[in-house]
């Protein structure tokens, strides 16, 4: 590869300068374009960094870092303070060309930038400042397009240097430890790891090497050089190298025989590529060699800038570099990756058997967005849970947003905004990668007969909640009333999905789990064939577990469900408890739900109830999993409970069953007639001999 | 966040990944005042700079190292902002470290000499955090203390 002339020396080539972009870089200049330049595309004045190699086997890169821009705080972007450099890191200014779009970028008059900045350090060199601070001789050029909706940054250095013509040769490269004696050798080591230990002069990357004859080695600046002549003392020209070649000096050489040919006059120049390892120099890694130059024509002319090059290539290739940081800087990224990991954390730490791509991925149906429906809402996305549709036809009230953990002020607003609505959007807020979906719907209430003209909006809604529960993977009835929780559990029963119901009272709550479909209620006449096959997979399932069928929220009722609003006095209508209630019931919900996942049986699974026998030797790893939690602040205690299956309002089959065959019907009657339901399920009759036994009176009637 | 003082220590390395790609990792060792401990924070990125995503630096680590772990109930990496630099890094949690360290520490002769014990505190530590993240505490840095 190295072309021999006349002279018997080799042209000298040099191993280009190594780019490299810490993303704190990136995120600074994003920053500093957002907050403070705007559209103004002025080049930005930037510092780069770099040190003598200090590995054999990979060089030192020319780095940019956050440091190398201006801050956000600082007055003045056309003078920025000089960020502190050390031996680890010379700096060298530079100068930043970034662009508002990319077409812009790809118009940069490329030519022209580097002969523009090839002119000063021509400059540098003839006025003498290249001596005094020789950093500059390093020059470099950066342009770039930063686009701030995907994160992505077009960029590409150049590093100009001057240009000889005809080119230097080479004679004699060869590794420092050879060039040297052995006592030279140990002088010039103690003399250089001096220069890096000092804090004056370990950032100054250009020098000189006077070696006496009595082989003591001393380092000078450049600025010294005319006191280093004579005295039979060899001088050499050293700097920092970056780079690792044995075959090759580094970059800064080239402006730096530019520097001496012009100042100095020098034809032959031994120069000294310093590099390290572990912090000592490293002698064997540096290379010494004699470069034999031929002055170009026209170099005393300050006014005669000569050719420059110095584009980086990227990967051998004359095209611009490109990154694409999106993941680490995109906020919403970032929030996703930080709560997945430390869901994660929870599985490799403490249960590795966790299905949290289960949790993640159940699509959850809240019906109601108040106390309980917000806090359920929250602890869902706390455990990982995406897609969450909130339904409420309520908005929110000045009351709510103290208790109501969705809401703010604002949202109460110009009459209140809708509380599905506004309960996704907080969600969203509180981590974009949410899919919540609000719905504002009233649900029809057995005991709030609607009048004819009514009716057909009622039955739509009815046919909305089929959908949403059928399209669902757990519902949370999270209502106020007991007769609005009355069409949710018939459609979860229905559909067989995961129903949790959660109630408040003043001081008490009732956190449970409803039971599985009925067994008897898919032998109907609309049954699908699958459904008879999927009844013999419930049946087996509850033969299984030995179990009687676990019952719903009505399954202990002994009457229908009825207009609890009316004739309330205001503290019964609202459900007024204790503020700390809902988020105990809400935790409870969501942490049972959870459960109800990681169980094998799931919907179908029998109830566990703590005791002490249970205790520890549990085979879920989350422990038991109850069919009813109720809860007294008053006493601060908790109990689980169990309810079997009863022949109730909501749940029994003959109610599923009915609701199967005749739908709408069947809906009208159980809305606008209540007692409708009792005599469905046979309650009636239960009332009737219940009450029979003390009453005297064979007239009584009974609706 | 907890709230860090003194940074003290910083390390660059290289690793040689597969397909000839170059990964570049910088470790700092960051004391932090609410654990009281210190604590390593890493990061790799590629030859362009990207960031290298968890899975990847994974596979970067010996197989002895990916091992302990998966394996030891006190070594598990969380990502957190950098004291320093606030962009995401990844650190070795510290909360078991205390623990462990009382363990390295209950041989009496060692307690008795405190001032060796406060020297030898970082080497220790790093001689059990190494492990994890596949690098070794060079022989003299430990051998010129005992001495």
């Amino acid at each position: 590869m190295a072309k021999q002339d006349q002279s018997g020396g080799y042209i000298l080539q040099f191993a280009p300068f190594q780019s490299f972009v810490d993303e704190g870089f990136w995120h600074r200049l994003s920053s500093l374009k957002l907050n403070k330049l705007g559209i103004d595309d002025s080049p930005i004045p930037v510092t780069g960094f770099y040190a003598p190699c200090s590995h054999s086997q990979v060089s030192n890169h020319f780095t940019l870092l956050s440091e190398s821009l201006p801050s956000n705080e600082s007055e003045q972007c056309s003078v920025p303070a000089i960020p502190r450099s050390n031996r680890n890191r010379c700096s060298v200014p530079g100068i930043l060309y970034n662009t508002n779009t990319l077409e812009a970028y790809h118009a940069l008059d490329k030519k022209s930038l580097l002969k523009e900045e090839a002119k000063k350090i021509w400059e540098d060199i003839h006025t003498g400042k290249a001596v005094e601070d020789s950093a500059v001789l390093s020059r470099f050029l950066l342009i770039s397009f930063a686009d701030l909706k995907k994160w992505s940054f077009q960029y590409w250095f150049a590093f100009p240097a001057l240009v000889f013509d005809p080119p230097a040769t080479v004679v004699g490269l060869k590794p420092a430890s050879q060039w040297f004696t052995l006592e030279e050798a140990d002088s010039v080591s103690a003399a250089c790891n001096d220069w890096r230990n000092s804090n004056l002069t370990a950032d100054i990357p250009f020098f000189l090497v006077c070696i006496a004859s009595n082989s003591h080695a001393t380092i000078r600046h450049l600025k010294d050089w005319e006191t280093c002549q004579g005295y039979g003392q060899k001088v050499l020209f050293g700097f920092y190298d970056p780079c690792h070649f044995p075959n090759n000096p580094g970059w800064p050489l080239r402006n730096f025989l530019a520097l001496i040919c012009s100042r100095w006059n020098l034809k032959t120049v031994h120069f000294l590529c310093y590099r390290e390892n572990r912090g000592f120099a490293d002698l064997g890694l540096s290379l010494v060699g004699e470069a034999v130059i031929t002055v170009p024509q026209g170099w005393r002319d300050l006014l005669r800038v000569p050719n420059a090059v110095g584009w980086e290539l990227n990967k051998g290739r004359h095209i611009s570099r490109v990154i694409n940081l999106a993941k680490s800087m995109d906020p919403t990224m970032l929030a996703i990756s930080a709560a997945d990991l430390n869901l994660k954390l929870m599985r490799w730490r403490a249960l590795p058997s966790l299905k949290l791509d289960k949790v993640s991925s159940t699509k959850c149906l809240l019906l109601g967005a108040g106390t309980l429906g917000c806090q359920v809402a929250r602890m869902l996305m706390a455990w990982g849970v995406r897609k969450i549709t909130l339904l409420d036809h309520g908005r929110v009230a000045m009351s709510n947003p103290v208790r109501q953990s969705l809401y703010t002020l604002d949202n109460c607003l110009n009459g209140g905004d809708f509380k599905a609505m506004a309960a996704v959007k907080s969600l969203k807020e509180i981590f974009p990668a949410m899919e919540a979906e609000g719905v504002v719907m009233a649900i029809p209430m057995p005991g709030h007969p609607v009048s004819s003209q009514e009716e057909e909006s009622m039955l739509e809604d009815c046919r909305r909640l089929h959908e949403l529960v059928d399209s669902h993977d757990a519902v949370f009835i999270l209502t106020d009333t007991k007769e609005s929780r009355w069409l949710p559990a018939l459609l979860c029963a229905n559909a067989n999905k995961i129903t949790i119901t959660a109630a408040l009272g003043f001081d008490s709550f009732l956190v449970m789990r409803h039971g599985p479909r009925p067994l008897n209620s898919t032998h109907d006449l609309k049954a699908e064939p699958e459904n008879a096959l999927s009844a013999d997979m419930d049946s087996l399932a509850m033969a299984d577990s030995g179990a009687e069928r676990l019952g719903c929220y009505f399954c202990s009722d002994v009457v229908a469900p009825t207009d609890s609003t009316a004739d309330r006095t205001l503290d019964q209508q609202c459900t007024v408890t204790r503020p700390g209630l809902a988020p105990i019931a809400s935790s409870l919900a969501v942490e049972l739900f959870v459960d109800i996942l990681h169980h094998p049986n799931g919907i179908f699974a029998d109830c566990e109830i703590a005791d002490s026998s249970n205790s520890g030797s549990s085979e879920q790893p989350l422990g038991i999993l109850p069919h009813q939690i109720r809860g007294s602040l008053h006493e601060f205690s908790q109990t689980t409970l169990v309810g079997h299956a009863s022949n109730c309002t909501a749940c029994c089959s003959t109610v599923v069953t009915e609701y199967r065959k005749r739908g709408k019907e069947f809906l009208l009657q159980a809305i606008n007639h209540p007692s409708y339901l009792e005599d469905l399920t046979g309650l009636t009759e239960f009332i009737y001999n219940e009450t029979d036994d003390n009453d005297d009176d064979d007239d009584f009637v009974k609706l | 966040m907890p709230h860090c003082t003194n940074l003290f220590f910083v390390l660059c390395c290289k690793v040689h990944s597969n397909h000839h790609e170059v990964h570049y990792y910088d470790f700092h060792i960051v004391y932090s005042a609410s654990y009281r401990v210190p604590v390593l924070y890493f990061r790799g990125y590629d030859s362009d700079g990207l960031p290298l995503q968890l899975n990847e630096i994974e596979k970067d680590l010996p197989a002895c190292s990916a091992k302990v772990l998966l394996e030891s109930k006190w070594t598990f990496i969380t990502q957190e902002e950098h004291p320093y630099f606030n962009r995401p890094w990844y650190k070795l949690h510290p909360c078991g470290t205390s623990e462990w360290m009382k363990l390295l520490f209950l041989d009496e002769a060692v307690l008795a000499e405190s001032k060796v014990a406060i020297e030898l505190h970082l080497v220790s530590w790093f001689s059990v955090v190494g492990q994890v993240i596949g690098l070794r505490v060079p022989i003299e840095m430990v051998n010129g203390r005992i001495n």
